[in-house]
């Protein structure tokens, strides 16, 4: 399509809608929306950074984070899984927090139901209790970790866990096995797998150098993005949800934003009756 | 001939393992089928199964030993070797099956022992060398109070392990197939079953001496004893969760009675491994015939596998969370198993070497030399 012809529909399109909607608008006052009143209410990012830098301040032990999902306001933009995905460069078949999909009805009436799933870092963690050589556990801050260098590899806590939280790096790569066409020139894989970053999960760069090192053959899994928190930054899920469904804070700081959404009669956990106390709350 | 025709097959089997030996353990686990959903598979159904094929043996080797039953004499270095060769195809199959087999030293210095896995590494090896101080003393003819004891903690850990790996699987309550107070018996019956059938097996195929009649009854006898057991036992297994009839408890038993697995579990479990051997170990002339014995060994031994590999995969390959299995797709995130070839090739490595040691074995061991 030509620049001029494009031009002429702008122009005419333009016209054509301003012919439709002034007629509805006539004798209303429009006025710009009050930057004041917008600028006012306060993001809830900004104020859970604000109480996570306070957590940071008091004892790790004193601290109980914990995690909360609106299942009203999630729409289901899988935002969360890939910003996690990108932000501990999980490889492929390694999901820490995939968003599960439910419909329900029949058509015309029909809904979706979208429920993430991060670790639940249960209080009482039927995954830890398996582990042959302690190479999972419950940190000072009660989060659920992986020690990579002292995991056997073994899957065991995977086939515990109840909620399905764990995956396994069988050592993939996205870069593996191409030629690689990129920007219409043919890189190889070897070029490509510069492309392939180290995760900094636990403070700590796990370059994915060979097919037998760590975190290659481990289990692996969510751990709140404890390498932000300590930098007092949310985890990356919570950040990225563009509904600001995912909340997350110190439970122990009773003013805390969390602490207010769990003391809420609509808040459940998953798999409750089981009595493993997770630390992900969900609102319904 | 038929010594012959274990060698062959040996080489033949080792041949097509170690093209797995190499695929693992230069590329890892990249060409594995197990996954994140579903985390173990044929390597751990292995390592049930030979582990059970060598506490059985023990077994068979204590009658002789520790019972002092006079139908069993002779059979007790035997016994031994195929309990210490087995044992070994069972950890290098676990082994295989770990993300991190290096770091197993890890299991005896840095364990948790609230791990059902630290028991049966534990078990697994204290069982291990308790049979490998039996078989030297046996070897050396040193049959005394020494070789008694051995064999009297050995009879222990045997029973022990042999359990063991249906408490490893019975703990987890994530998983209702498994979580049944009856699957260590389970285990216990069919580590016996195994050890009777692969003792008619190695004196079909390996003893240089004709069998002895009286022992030969008896294990078959033992035979019908234990497959009628262990059919109880799964039936008595299944029927806990078939009878509640609560979809999400039934959904790993009703993929054996009438889904995925029927035909392995029909055919081969019951048809071949169970009813097959029991209609001919009730045939008068079939029990004297050595050859036919062996056969009946190798058809409960081929059930028995199977029957690990129905407790292991369905177990694993059912939701443990509404429609997780459909939430992200990638590389082991599906509730779809079947082992892929280098899964194959190392059993069959594995298989490769235990005919070959036993065979050996009988060739350069004094393994049915008779004592003094």
């Amino acid at each position: 399509m030509s620049q001029e012809t494009t031009g002429l529909l702008e122009k005419y399109a333009s016209e054509v809608f301003a012919g439709l909607v002034a007629p509805a608008l006539e004798g209303m006052e429009i006025s710009a929306a009050p930057a004041d009143d917008l600028l006012a209410k306060e993001d809830v990012l900004v104020r859970m950074e604000r109480e996570l830098k306070r957590a940071l301040e008091k004892p790790a032990s004193e601290r109980r984070w914990v995690m909360v999902i609106d299942l009203r306001k999630c729409i289901g933009c899988h935002a969360c899984t890939v910003a996690c995905v990108a932000e501990n460069k999980l490889p492929p078949g390694v999901v820490y927090r995939p968003v599960l999909e439910e419909e329900f009805g029949t058509y015309p009436n029909v809904t979706m139901k979208f429920l993430p799933r991060p670790c639940m870092h249960c209080e009482n963690s039927p995954c830890t209790e398996v582990c042959p050589v302690n190479a999972t556990y419950h940190n000072e801050e009660g989060i659920v970790v992986v020690d990579y260098e002292q995991c056997i590899g073994c899957r065991a806590c995977i086939a515990a866990c109840p909620y399905g939280a764990r995956t396994f790096d069988f050592g993939e790569t996205y870069t593996e096995q191409l030629p690689v066409i990129f920007d219409g020139v043919l890189i190889g894989s070897k070029t490509a797998a510069a492309y392939e970053h180290a995760s900094q999960e636990y403070g700590q760069a796990w370059k994915r150098e060979g097919r037998h090192e760590s975190p290659v053959g481990n289990v692996r899994k969510c751990h709140f993005c404890l390498h932000r928190i300590k930098d007092g930054i949310l985890p990356a899920c919570v950040t990225t949800c563009i509904g600001r469904a995912t909340f997350f804070g110190d439970a122990n700081d009773p003013d805390s934003l969390v602490s207010e959404l769990i003391s809420k009669p609509n808040v459940i956990r998953l798999k409750e009756e089981l009595g493993t106390e997770p630390r992900v709350y969900y609102i319904v | 001939m038929a010594k012959k025709l274990i060698y062959a097959l040996g080489v033949l089997t080792l041949l097509i393992g170690l093209w797995g030996f190499y695929d693992r353990l230069v590329f890892g686990e990249q060409h594995v089928n197990y996954g994140s959903a579903v985390v173990w598979g044929l390597w751990v159904a292995m390592y049930f199964f030979f582990g059970g094929v060598a506490v059985g043996s023990f077994l068979v080797a204590s009658l002789d030993y520790l019972f002092e039953i006079k139908a069993f004499e002779g059979y007790g270095k035997p016994a031994l070797w195929t309990s210490l060769v087995t044992l070994a195809a069972a950890m290098a199959s676990i082994g295989f099956d770990l993300g991190h087999m290096e770091r197993i030293w890890k299991a005896f210095v840095q364990f948790n022992p609230h791990s059902g896995i630290i028991e049966d590494v534990w078990g697994y090896t204290i069982f291990g060398v308790l049979a490998l101080i039996a078989l030297i003393l046996a070897l050396r003819g040193q049959k005394g109070t020494t070789l008694k004891i051995v064999m009297v903690l050995g009879f222990i850990a045997a029973l022990y392990v042999a359990g063991a790996p249906g408490k490893l699987l019975g703990n987890n309550a994530t998983r209702p197939y498994w979580h049944m107070a009856l699957l260590p018996l389970q285990f216990l019956f069919m580590a016996l079953t195994s050890g009777a059938a692969m003792m008619l097996l190695v004196q079909a195929f390996l003893s240089p001496k004709e069998p002895a009649p009286l022992a030969t009854l008896v294990l078959r006898v033992a035979l019908i004893v234990l497959l009628i057991l262990s059919a109880y036992s799964t039936w008595a297994f299944f029927s806990q969760s078939l009878y509640g009839n609560i979809p999400s408890l039934i959904a790993s038993v009703k993929q054996l009675t009438s889904g995925q697995y029927a035909g392995l579990f029909w055919g081969l479990e019951i048809g071949l491994g169970t009813l097959l051997p029991l209609v001919l170990l009730f045939v008068p002339d079939l029990t004297k015939n050595k050859l036919a014995g062996g056969l009946i060994g190798l058809c409960v031994l081929v059930g028995n596998a199977v029957a690990r590999y129905l407790i292991v995969v369905p177990g694993l390959n059912v939701s443990v969370l509404k429609n997780i299995e459909t939430a992200h797709i990638g590389r082991g995130l599906t509730l779809s198993y079947s082992p892929s070839t280098i899964e194959w090739a190392v059993v069959s490595g594995l298989v490769g070497i235990i005919l070959l040691a036993l065979a050996l074995g009988t060739d350069y061991l004094p393994l049915y030399k008779k004592e003094a």
